[in-house]
């Protein structure tokens, strides 16, 4: 295979690994917990930031051409494990605040603002995390101790995004498969009776909302030390919505669902539309690609509106000889 | 010339602007119950049919009509083929905010797609502008102002003496005794639709009108304001919105004289988190209970 | 069967924006008894539920469950202290199947801590596999087994009220309030939800219900708190209500 080849398709596992661990943060979140966090974005950039800052080192280097706040040089895994604590630990600010007793509609729109505010502050608070233009040279980790060839390294970087994939696979599968996981379902449905049964509501969605914020973290991490390079362009609102649209088509409330909506609309539909040739003026085709994410959102919701693979309810194993009669 | 005089200036414009919008958004939102997240969008698109009625020769009055105009249809027409459909099938409130999110994308990138990422003006000719106790007005300024206040006049008027006035609010108080009581909800909800569309049309105009160009975003901006001045006035409270549309408008402005313009629409964001946290309901409804959508 | 009452309202208030919807409520609930508590539309009945069972904050007095003072503890406090109330529109969890909707309420699950999900499937499987023979037990005692697994918002409305009781059940609670549970209900299976319950109150469980259908009170109830206009009117046994010109004014039919 050709180096570019493999360029190529290193690339696009490693996006892939990304954008799978963030739907199967944001189908937690969403799909089971039933929270519209419009804001999702905004916890994986925290992360993207944390990893970046924690391996700059100090703004200063390299005649501080870049501004920002903290700066070390700290080793792989740290920057990723703060990545993710970081994801967390501001989902579980947010949600104390946000997550109480307010009506669905009114809790999308706080997050919703939040997603708002939080790029004009970065954008315009340029010594925070340098601004609009962004980070830039973000160090990757080991490369400096492997000395490998750059299609080695890429490689390598596969296998690291792919063991954290399963990493994060696993620990929502645990949840979502568990008396836990039943229980916030049952929240998302109806939180009222939930609250009757004995259930804390409210820690209940903090806890779901704290776990997909720290895998959304570690997420940002991983796809800002592969590029080497974070800005606000890159997590503006709509790309918000690119994860929600990829949880409804996969099939919100199911992890299979997510990793299959994270391979159609991220990675599938967004991938094919770049060899569209450019037809128009410059900027069309992305003009058309969000329309067509929108009319496909809408599309899925009208004619499948659960998904490729719906959620499933758990069947329990029966004790042999003891079959109900069916009526 | 004193800054925050004429921030204040800037502000009542602004008002302005945002009372006709939020008026017309909290009217449908307190019937339906629909957070139709698509609303500034719709309001570009008007601007865009205004500039297209400009271009054409028209005057600022025929582009008003046209602007308001097709924000009622374009309204009426989103509730009957898009939301009313979604509702029927039993979509519900976290649903709809999906849907209305994917219509706003779906017109503001078709926007865009049409017309380019480039800023258009409205092919008026240059107003004269005026000073007023240290505020700087231009003609066009005051006929927006004006705008402002013969909607709310017809607003308030509809609401009070009409008695498709008095079915809205029954309508936006509780949904089935209006319908138990023989109103027909039904046709109330088309016209609220119509009515926010029309308002929201006007707004969209009157954007156009007080920017020196916008784009395929100007509305969608708009929409985090609108929102604030609706609920920071009640939800489906009018003259609440109006309240809100100033304290909004007024404030927005002002800080630009003492923080950084380009923090200025923060100003509005936060204002709308607090009141959601702090009092949900704004500053004239009773308690914000969690209604479902209404179609 | 102690002295005590299991649950005691003191001098409960309740006012909404000026409206007085209870005002110097006050009554006992017996342990093992169906006590009744009826009254007119507007009477304030549901009000004193919801503030019974945490969902609504009183402007004044007290709550006593179990000798414990439990005025203003939440609804989730409640329920797993053994208050656990019904709702009188179906309220399942509808993209749960029914066996599900059965497990989410059995209580103390080393399942729903965080900790012991992440450990792994052997911390909690025991008492889940448990759970499961008790749902399953509850189901054919309601005489719905074979619709376990199907889901809870597709079953018709008779045997959503089934799976509603046999889901506060799961939560082995010491008192149930019960809401409104033959609104609505076909008078067949109004015979057999009152066969249950007076099953269930033979065997030791405490109820408060709150119910329009007086036959149902009648042969359920004993004693029967009669409110109107936010206060207690009167109190006892149904024959001994008929009877009282008061309470006859205010309400009954006949």
């Amino acid at each position: 295979m050709s180096s570019s080849m493999q360029f190529y398709i290193s690339n696009l596992l490693v996006y892939l690994g990304v954008d799978v661990m963030a739907c199967l943060g944001l189908n937690l979140q969403f799909g089971v917990a039933g929270l519209i966090n419009l804001a999702f974005i905004v916890f994986q950039a925290a992360g993207a930031y944390t990893a970046a800052v924690l391996t700059l080192g100090p703004s200063t280097a390299r005649g501080g051409f870049q501004s920002y706040i903290l700066g070390a040089h700290l080793q792989f895994p740290l920057p990723w494990l703060a990545a993710a604590v970081v994801g967390g630990a501001l989902s579980f600010v947010v949600g104390l605040i946000v997550l109480r007793r307010l009506r669905t509609d009114y809790q999308a729109m706080v997050m919703l603002v939040i997603s708002l505010i939080a790029t004009t502050v970065v954008t315009n608070a340029t010594g925070l995390f340098n601004g609009s233009n962004g980070l830039a040279l973000i160090p990757q980790p080991l490369e400096s101790v492997l000395k490998l060839s750059p299609v080695g390294y890429q490689w390598f970087y596969v296998g690291l995004t792919f063991a954290c994939t399963i990493l994060v696979w696993v620990i929502v599968r645990r949840i979502t498969g568990s008396p836990l996981g039943r229980t916030l379902r049952a929240v998302r449905d109806n939180d009222v009776a939930a609250a009757s049964l004995g259930k804390n509501v409210t820690q209940l969605r903090l806890i779901a909302f704290v776990a997909g914020g720290a895998i959304a973290g570690l997420s940002g991490a991983i796809l800002a030390q592969f590029i080497s390079a974070w800005s606000p362009g890159s997590w503006l609102f709509p790309e918000s919505f690119v994860y929600f649209s990829a949880v409804i088509v996969g099939g919100a409330g199911n992890n299979m669902g997510a990793v299959v909506g994270a391979a159609l609309v991220p990675v599938a539909f967004l991938e094919a539309t770049r060899y569209i040739p450019q037809f128009g003026y410059p900027g069309l085709v992305d003009a058309l690609q969000w329309v067509v994410v929108g009319l496909l959102t809408l599309g899925v919701m009208w004619f499948r509106p659960r998904g490729v693979f719906p959620e499933r309810t758990r069947r329990f194993a029966r004790p042999p000889g003891s079959e109900p009669t069916h009526e | 010339m004193n800054l925050y005089v004429l921030s204040f200036g800037f502000g009542l414009i602004t008002a302005s602007i945002l009372a006709i919008a939020s008026v017309g958004f909290t009217l449908q939102f307190g019937v339906t119950n629909i957070l139709n997240l698509a609303y500034g969008d719709v309001m570009t698109g008007c601007a865009f049919i205004a500039y297209l009625v400009t271009r054409a020769g028209g005057s600022l009055a025929e582009a008003l009509l046209a602007g308001a105009a097709s924000g009622a249809l374009a309204s009426y027409g989103l509730n009957r083929f898009v939301y009313t459909p979604f509702v029927r099938r039993g979509t519900r409130m976290f649903g709809m905010i999906i849907v209305t999110i994917s219509v706003s994308l779906v017109l503001q990138n078709g926007l865009q797609g049409i017309f380019k990422a480039t800023f258009f003006s409205l092919a008026l000719p240059r107003p004269s502008s005026y000073t007023f106790a240290g505020m700087i007005f231009t003609s066009q300024q005051f006929v927006i102002i004006a705008l402002a206040v013969v909607a709310m006049l017809f607003v308030h008027a509809l609401l009070s003496w009409t008695k498709l006035g008095r079915a809205m609010r029954a309508t936006a108080a509780d949904p089935e005794l209006a319908r138990s009581c023989g109103i027909a909800t039904d046709r109330v909800i088309d016209v609220a639709w119509l009515l926010s569309g029309a308002l929201c049309g006007t707004a969209g105009v009157a954007l156009a009108l007080n920017v020196t160009s916008f784009t395929s975003t100007a509305g969608g901006q708009f929409l985090i304001p609108i929102i604030a001045a609706a609920v920071l006035g009640g939800v489906g409270h009018p003259y609440g919105a109006m309240v809100g549309a100033v304290v909004i408008g007024l404030s927005a402005e002002l800080s630009a004289a003492v923080i950084p313009p380009s923090y200025k629409e923060v100003v509005a964001f936060l204002i709308l988190i607090v009141v959601l946290l702090i009092r949900p309901q704004g500053i004239f409804a009773e308690v914000a209970t969690q209604k479902e959508v209404v179609a | 069967m102690s002295g005590e009452p299991l649950l005691s309202v003191r001098g409960l208030a309740k006012s909404f924006g000026g409206v007085e919807a209870v005002r110097d409520v006050s009554f006992d609930v017996a342990a093992g008894s169906i006590t009744g508590l009826i009254g007119p539309n507007g009477a304030g009945k549901s009000s004193v539920l919801a503030i019974v069972s945490g969902f609504l904050a009183p402007t004044s007095g007290s709550v006593h469950f179990g000798g414990e003072l439990v005025s203003g503890h939440s609804a989730y406090r409640l329920a797993r202290l053994g208050l656990v109330r019904t709702f009188q529109l179906s309220s399942e969890f509808e993209r749960l199947s029914v066996i599900e909707n059965l497990l989410v309420a059995a209580p103390n699950q080393r399942g729903d801590r965080l900790r012991d999900v992440l450990a792994g499937r052997w911390r909690w499987r025991a008492e889940e596999d448990e759970a499961v023979a008790r749902a399953r037990e509850l189901l054919a005692r309601f005489e719905i087994p074979e619709k376990e697994d199907d889901l809870a918002g597709d079953l018709s409305g008779g045997q959503k009220r089934l799976l509603e009781l046999a889901r506060a059940l799961m939560t082995e609670p010491k008192l149930l309030l019960l809401d409104e549970p033959m609104a609505g209900v076909n008078p067949a299976l109004i015979r057999r939800i009152e066969a249950h319950l007076m099953a269930l109150r033979d065997e030791g469980l405490t109820m408060l219900m709150v119910e329009h259908e007086l036959g149902v009170v009648e042969r359920l109830c004993d004693p029967v708190v009669v409110m109107a206009q936010g206060q207690v009117l009167s109190s006892g046994t149904m024959a001994e209500l008929r009877a009282n010109e008061e309470v006859l004014d205010a309400y009954l039919a006949g």
